[in-house]
């Protein structure tokens, strides 16, 4: 195991809260001066009550008193309630400007944290090695970068402001409350404990109970995405009753679980309220008691009433903070994963040799995994620049691997066997530098949700719309643009226009072409095409590839039957090697699927004949 | 995207939604019903602080306590079982509603035509029946429940007070208006700007989407760099509308606070007064400016209500244009009353279907199409003839397949099965004689026995591997660990697509369908296997009336009669031999593949 970028979740925390820190700290600094507004009023009103209005002594700090003497006391106040008003009011802008404050630094450092987590990834993840990529799943890895990225924000932005928000807010209402009473205090906060650990029990015994309904909701998602993927299936078989009372059984069973789950629910908010009120009413009956023993004055009394009011939703809120607080970890630990993987590296003083060059490939091994079968063995071969190779083999004979390997996919192990281009080890070769000269047109491309002319550009940037319409052309795509609506201009990929699997190749095609690499692989890549195009398309690549070293893997023995060298792979190893005629004259596996393809042409004798 | 226009429905819509909450009419009432008088009793506990400082601390007495507790905690009991029962009921009516529209939802899909699919994707529909439906149900129990509490508190909170001192209730009037206004003010300007935010995280998604299930591709075009920077211009945007929209939402909670307070000054100044007065007891003042406090959450939600209500009108139209689109392939009342329907088949009356088809005069232009692809098409396939139609890639050579399985009808002329009008008879006495192997294979996620047994729930094992033998898959069998039991995986992923090819086929050849419709794969197959394959094909069709989409061409060759598609038009017909002999598109498509190999054969 190499060395882990982020040993703890606390680093990758760390790492991810850069530039966002200090927003949070102004955050959590104005939410403590929202919570200080907050608790200033509850003193006027009891000031007002018992020193205006009833003639107390008043229980303000003794700095404050000095401050209010000097306008007239309680007496000038009696004359000008209205600045009493105004007093509060005061209070009221602090507060709410404070408030605005506190959610707009939050959401800042909310935002700057997303941003810079989802930059980072995906940065990230654009740079794993592509073995990465193969060995993980993909909905795995988007709902990592997706709900986790989501649970981490809620954590901190959310959870962890609100607990310290709540704890600060209790906190400063202890200091409030026991300068009013003592006693009364004691009673209100011995609550506390109970209402925070009923609400935390609660809510980790339905967070099982919820990712149960979370799993059943996604089988019933999935069973109405076969049925509509596969809607020509269940027509064609007339299995309509049958989908039906599957999706109604699933339906039904997960709306059952459901209601079970908001049964608990119901039960604990209802409940929850026997724990709140009856803290209101302890603090009623107690502080009843306390005036009419004339150990408090009623505007104390009702100042305490409204601090213990405020209370009451940040502590209930408290235990579900607390018990959601574990998921986050658990994300963190999932992102962690992400980016303690390692990206793909070149060696020190990589070098750029000349790509035009004779490609060789000196007895190459491969498994997927140590221990696992060999899917390439012992494979040696030369290509020479210039000269066109096809490689001819069975689904799971080793194949793409080997180009895989020349395009540094996956790397040759050490002792496994080298590939060098132009006498030069791939391993010692830049990557980007490497796969630049190399064009690859997959067998199942992948194209990006951009118009057609900046997919087929999307690899130089440089190329304008002569450059595309002319690898269009050769690519044999034009034809299907001009249906298209909107020519070049129609939006494909995820969100837009879907292409055959015929066009999509021809798409990676013009997007290989318009680079101009010294070296250009097919891997398959007509095989969606049907013969016609096929053989437009080779004719046409014929007059354009130039001076190209060009490697062609296919099924279909016409399309690499005119190359230099044809080399046979099966199980991987090479079994047969030479040109077409060589082959055809050796009498082995090239020989019969030459024989079983070219069946056909017997008709074509019997048309002959006559 | 443009369904998001903003849709104008009578009453929020919620007409539409009335028939489905039939069932739960009495629970929903019952609810509505202790929904309010939950709110009553929150709206009375204050009263209770009022008491006590009016009686107990005024009047420095005890005397009453005993009944005082009581009292309390009698009202705390009912209010805690009615909170109970509203808020089940409620949740139980949402999922309720939810689960039936789901299911009605989910079977209108079952009889929908296939224009219906072709013009809508997946995903899409998907949404119509997933999440439209959870926002329906929401909107029947949650946002009911919603206006009820909120509404009936402030009511209760200001006849209260009316009751108790009309002229500081009058203050407080005051400012409704002025908070409703405010908070509207706001919440239009959050609607727009969180539709916004919504719409960049789908987008961020897509992306992330792309980076990974593109890597191989970005990888060998060396775009990280294009790729990353794309993205990173979506987090900016994410940031900057997430975080202007915060100062909505920032400015609007300090509004808030900025109105409470506004109330409770006025309640200080003008109560104290009052007192100084001797007209108002201290009680009462601490009354008034709980309420004070306590109002302006009531009225955010009820507003906040009334912005949902906008934005659910959108998924209630698009529910119920689902529900309202008609199948424009369906079978006729008398067809019903004689075959029975999807759901409910009448399988006694059902005649053998023998395999005659027969095109007579049939013209036709696919519903969204603006074209005739087809026009006086005449064609007759006597049981047991094998039909190829052949074609360039997308050319339009499943038009004829959708009509013989009538996934479309004919725009003019008639398709008969057996002599008779197809719709003279049910969709499912057809489908149910038909076999259908598509080119691109779907298997459901099940056991390989369960995805074996669609078109024949009553297979035998022995059934099933005879199959599979037939088409050479037996192969694919021995590599699963648990035989039949092995599982598939969703959609059939843990196959590759050779192996549910075969699968497909082999399910196919269990429902011995009088009728087969065969879209050929194209090169998935290796070589060897897919030799195999046609073998197999040879076998099958043998006896049955067959349709093959054909790439291969020892299906073509063989083939009773070939349809040559160019442009979603027929341009020519006939055996092979014709055809070669006619020299015309179908000899051109041939022979170039095998010029090269014939010229090269002869130059070598």
């Amino acid at each position: 195991m190499p060395e882990q970028k982020f040993k703890t979740k606390a680093s990758l925390l760390l790492y991810f809260l850069k530039g966002a820190k200090r927003w949070f700290a102004l955050a959590v600094f104005f939410a403590a001066m929202v919570s200080v507004t907050d608790l200033i009023n509850p003193k006027i009103i009891g000031y007002t009550i018992d020193t205006i209005l009833n003639g107390l002594p008043s229980s303000l700090p003794a700095f404050v008193n000095v401050r209010l003497e000097e306008l007239g006391g309680a007496a000038f106040f009696r004359d000008h309630l209205v600045y009493v008003a105004i007093a509060v009011l005061i209070v009221a802008l602090l507060s709410a400007f404070c408030r605005f404050m506190f959610r707009l630094c939050n959401s800042i450092a909310a935002e700057t944290l997303v941003q810079r987590m989802r930059n980072n990834l995906f940065d990230h993840i654009l740079r794993l090695p592509f073995k990465w990529h193969s060995e993980n799943r993909t909905g795995d890895i988007i709902q990592r970068c997706t709900s986790d990225v989501e649970q981490i924000k809620m954590f901190l932005a959310e959870q962890l402001v609100m607990l310290i928000r709540s704890i600060m807010l209790i906190l400063l209402a202890l200091v409030f409350m026991s300068s009013i009473s003592g006693p009364l205090t004691a009673l209100s906060f011995s609550f506390i404990p109970i209402i925070i650990g009923y609400s935390f029990y609660f809510h980790r015994k339905i967070g099982a109970q919820f990712r149960i309904v979370d799993e059943e909701e996604g089988k019933l998602s999935s069973i109405a995405q076969e049925n509509l993927t596969g809607v020509r299936v269940v027509r064609a078989f007339g299995r309509e009753k049958y989908e039906r009372e599957r999706f109604e059984k699933q339906n039904h069973y997960y709306t059952d679980l459901w209601i079970r789950l908001l049964q608990l629910m119901a039960a604990f908010w209802s409940t929850g309220d026997i724990f709140s009120y009856g803290q209101y009413l302890a603090v009623i009956l107690f502080g009843s008691y306390l005036c009419v023993t004339n150990q408090l004055t009623a505007g104390n009394y009702i100042a305490f009433v409204s601090y213990n009011t405020m209370l009451t939703w940040p502590v209930r809120g408290l235990g579900r903070v607390i018990a959601n607080m574990s998921k986050a970890g658990i994300s963190v630990d999932r992102l962690r994963y992400i980016m303690n993987s390692e990206e793909e590296k070149d060696v020190p003083n990589a070098v750029t040799p000349d790509m035009h060059a004779d490609i060789n490939f000196d007895h190459v091994s491969f498994a997927y995994e140590n221990g696992s079968a060999e899917i390439l063995n012992d494979i040696s071969l030369t290509v020479k620049a210039g000269s066109t190779v096809g490689i001819l083999g069975g689904t799971g004979s080793g194949k793409s691997t080997l180009m895989y390997l020349l395009d540094k996919l996956y790397d040759v192990p050490e002792g496994c066997g080298t590939i060098t281009v132009g006498g030069v080890d791939i391993r010692t070769i830049k990557t980007s530098w490497l796969r630049q000269n190399i064009g690859m047109v997959l067998q199942e491309p992948y194209l990006f949700s951009r118009t057609l002319s900046e997919n087929i550009r999307i690899a130089r940037q440089s190329s304008d719309m002569k450059d595309v319409r002319n690898a269009a052309h050769i690519a044999s795509l034009d034809d299907a643009i001009d249906h298209f609506s909107e020519g070049y201009d129609t939006y494909v990929g995820e969100r837009g226009v879907t292409l055959s699997g015929g066009q999509k190749q021809r798409t990676a095609i013009a997007q290989m072409l318009i680079r101009k690499p010294p070296v250009m692989i097919f891997d398959d890549s007509l095989s969606a095409v049907d013969a016609e195009t096929d053989a437009k398309i080779r004719a046409a690549l014929k007059e354009n590839v130039g001076d190209a070293t060009v490697i062609l893997i296919a099924h279909r023995i016409t399309t690499l039957m005119n190359a230099d060298q044809i080399i046979v792979m099966d199980q991987g190893r090479i079994v047969e090697r030479g040109d077409h005629e060589k082959l055809l004259a050796q009498n082995g596996i090239y020989r019969r699927i030459y024989d079983l393809q070219m069946q056909q042409s017997n008709i074509e004798e019997e048309v002959d004949h006559e | 995207m443009s369904e998001k226009t903003n849709v104008k429905l009578p009453f929020f819509g919620v007409p539409k939604i009335l028939p489905y909450t039939k069932k739960y009419r009495k629970r929903i009432i019952s609810m509505v019903v202790m929904g309010i008088i939950a709110s009553l009793i929150d709206s009375i506990f204050p009263l209770f602080n009022r008491y006590a400082i009016d009686h107990f601390i005024g009047e420095q007495t005890l005397d009453t306590i005993g009944i005082f507790v009581i009292l309390f905690l009698l009202v705390l009991a009912v209010q805690v079982i009615l909170n109970y029962i509203s808020l089940y009921w409620a949740g139980k009516t949402e999922m309720d509603v939810d689960r039936d529209l789901r299911d009605a939802s989910f079977n209108h899909l079952q009889e929908l035509s296939f224009a219906y699919f072709n013009q809508n994707n997946v995903g899409y529909i998907h949404a119509r029946v997933m999440s439209d439906t959870g926002k329906i149900g929401e909107l029947v129990a949650w946002r009911l429940m919603d206006i009820v509490w909120n509404g009936s508190y402030l009511l209760f909170v200001f006849a209260v007070m009316l009751g108790i001192n009309a002229h500081l209730t009058m203050y407080i009037a005051v400012l409704v208006p002025i908070a409703v206004v405010a908070v509207s003010y706001f919440q239009k300007h959050l609607v727009t700007l969180n539709r916004r935010i919504r719409e960049i995280n789908s987008k961020i998604t897509g992306n992330f989407n792309e980076g990974i299930t593109g890597a191989k591709s970005i990888k060998t075009l060396v775009v990280e760099e294009t790729i990353g920077n794309d993205f990173k211009k979506d987090t900016i945007d994410m940031h900057r509308t997430s975080v202007h929209a915060t100062r909505y939402s920032a400015f609007f909670s300090a509004t808030w606070t900025m109105m409470s307070s506004i109330a409770l000054a006025l309640i200080l100044w003008q109560g104290g007064r009052l007192n100084l007065e001797g007209v108002l007891q201290i009680g009462t003042l601490s009354v008034f400016m709980s309420y004070a406090l306590g109002m302006m959450e009531p009225i955010t939600m009820i507003i906040e209500t009334i912005a949902a209500l906008i934005a659910i009108q959108v998924n209630i139209e698009r529910f119920t244009r689902l529900m309202e689109t008609e199948s424009d392939v369906a079978d006729r009342p008398e067809v019903i009353e004689k075959y029975g329907d999807t759901f409910n088949p009448k399988k006694e009356n059902w005649e053998p279907l023998e395999g005659d088809v027969e095109f007579r005069d049939v013209s036709f232009m696919y519903p969204d199409g603006n074209e005739m692809v087809l026009e006086h098409f005449d064609l007759t396939v006597p049981k047991g003839t094998n039909v190829a139609i052949v074609g360039e890639t997308g050319a339009g050579k499943s038009t004829l397949v959708n009509l013989v399985c009538r996934f479309f009808e004919p725009t003019e002329g008639q398709v008969l099965i057996d002599g008779r009008d197809a719709r003279d008879r049910s969709q499912l006495w057809l489908h149910s004689n038909i076999g259908y192997v598509l080119q691109t294979p779907h298997l459901f996620s099940g056991t390989v026995r369960d995805n074996l047994r669609y078109g024949k729930p009553d297979a035998s094992d022995e059934e099933i591997l005879a199959a599979l033998k037939l088409v050479s898959a037996d192969f694919v069998l021995a590599k699963m660990d648990k035989g039949l039991d092995s599982e598939v995986g969703e959609g059939g992923d843990l196959l590759s697509t050779g192996e549910k090819q075969l699968l497909s086929f082999a399910r196919a050849i269990l429902a011995d369908p009088r009728i087969l419709v065969l879209d050929e794969a194209t090169a998935s197959i290796d070589t060897l296997t897919e030799k195999a394959i046609q073998d197999a094909i040879a076998t099958v069709i043998k006896g049955r009336t067959s349709f093959v989409i054909a790439h291969r061409l020892s299906t073509i060759v063989d083939a009773d009669v070939i349809l040559v598609v160019k442009d979603g038009k027929i341009i020519e017909r006939g055996t092979h031999r014709e055809l070669m002999r006619r020299k015309g598109y179908y000899y051109d498509l041939y022979t170039r593949q095998y010029e090269e190999m014939v010229v090269n054969a002869v130059t070598a």
